[in-house]
């Protein structure tokens, strides 16, 4: 039998090395709280998990993830309230004995998600390429509940579009607030690339280009 | 006009303005600023009532009301050990002041009246900012420009 020896305040003494490296990856609001496990300790560490809305007196266990081996837990659908800011912290169990409560800096679901590229779709005539764009779509816990595009979310968001002559390598870029695009005066029978990106102005965020979708124009009539 | 201005709506005015320097500023030391804030339990802006229940109308009161608190209470007692924070607070606040200056303009061109809503707000700020240390409650309260600047 494995002695827990209890501080002053009856609190269980840990002595096991702390979770490094714990905060929040996020991708279209999608938060998942990540950590790395303590240092020099093997297989068989499990963690539990709190988190707290900043500025509200409490800190909420996360059930789905007590006692768990792995190294991450879905705090999706507890931060998914964007106006509020959040705290999350870990701790972990061995043989025994127990880590201290390690803390994220604090989350802005707002400003610390990652923005995935637009979807795109293209259409052409003889001399012009039609550009349809589709921002992502925020978090949402199942499929029946309501969608909610990320252009709701951020008023601010535009998109920089890559538009690419494969014969001639000239690339033209267009920076668009509406989600459709004409390119017209092009010519005939050519292969086009287009790849798109968003740009959010308020707050500062940027997604990655989106893979290439060519085209090629119809042929002189 | 000045680069990076962007018209803003708060209730009757209309206010050319640019938060873009405020917040790269505040991202370059949000780090910083927050981990001196130990308290995860409280507040100044947006516990317990949110920003972002404040009626429409009220919104030019308000956004003055707010500025002025920064400018009149909070950066002067944010000195710090670490001069590059330093500059890029001052910065911050320059741009508060004369932010503070087109919304007073407007609030007055504009007869803006704060409502009972937001006066109640407005005091439960200063009370939570009154209820910390004032160094505390002035670095807490630079911690939370972000929700200022989201809410705006």
């Amino acid at each position: 039998v494995v002695p827990f020896l209890f501080s002053f305040s009856g609190e269980l003494y840990c002595s096991l090395p702390n979770p490094r490296n714990v905060r929040f990856e996020s991708i279209n609001m999608k938060n998942v709280l990540h950590w790395s496990a303590p240092e020099g300790t093997g297989d068989g560490v499990l963690y539990k998990v709190k988190y707290a809305v900043y500025g509200v007196g409490k800190w909420i266990r996360k059930p789905e993830c007590r006692n768990i081996n792995r190294t991450w837990c879905d705090l999706s659908s507890e931060t998914s309230d964007y106006e509020e800011q959040y705290y999350a912290s870990v701790k972990a169990f061995l043989n025994g004995t127990c880590s201290d409560w390690m803390e994220t800096t604090r989350f802005n679901p707002l400003t610390d998600t990652k923005i995935d590229p637009p979807m795109v779709s293209v259409s052409s005539t003889d001399r012009s390429i039609s550009i349809i764009l589709t921002a992502p779509e925020k978090w949402k816990r199942s499929p029946e509940e309501e969608s909610i595009s990320l252009l709701q979310v951020y008023p601010g968001l535009q998109y920089n579009v890559s538009v690419l002559n494969k014969k001639t390598k000239k690339r033209w870029f267009f920076s668009i607030s509406n989600n459709t695009l004409v390119v017209p005066w092009l010519e005939p029978g050519t292969a086009y690339c287009v790849s798109a990106q968003i740009h959010v102005t308020t707050p500062v965020l940027d997604s990655g280009f989106s893979k290439e979708h060519c085209i090629t124009t119809l042929k002189d009539k | 006009l000045t680069a990076g201005d962007k018209i803003f709506h708060f209730g009757a005015c209309r206010v050319f303005l640019s938060t873009t320097e405020i917040r790269a500023g505040f991202t370059a030391i949000k780090a910083n600023i927050q981990s001196r804030d130990p308290i995860r339990t409280l507040s100044i802006l947006s516990h317990p009532h949110s920003l972002h229940k404040v009626k429409s109308s009220d919104r030019c009161c308000i956004t003055h009301q707010l500025f002025t608190f920064y400018v009149d209470k909070v950066f002067k007692h944010c000195r710090t050990e670490d001069p590059f924070v330093n500059r890029k607070i001052s910065s911050i606040a320059n741009s508060f002041l004369s932010v503070r200056r087109k919304l007073g303009q407007c609030r007055e061109q504009n007869n803006c009246v704060c409502g009972e809503e937001s006066t109640e707000k407005f005091k439960q700020i200063l009370a939570n900012y009154e209820g910390l240390n004032v160094t505390s409650a002035a670095m807490k309260s630079l911690g939370e420009l972000d929700i200022l600047l989201d809410w705006m």
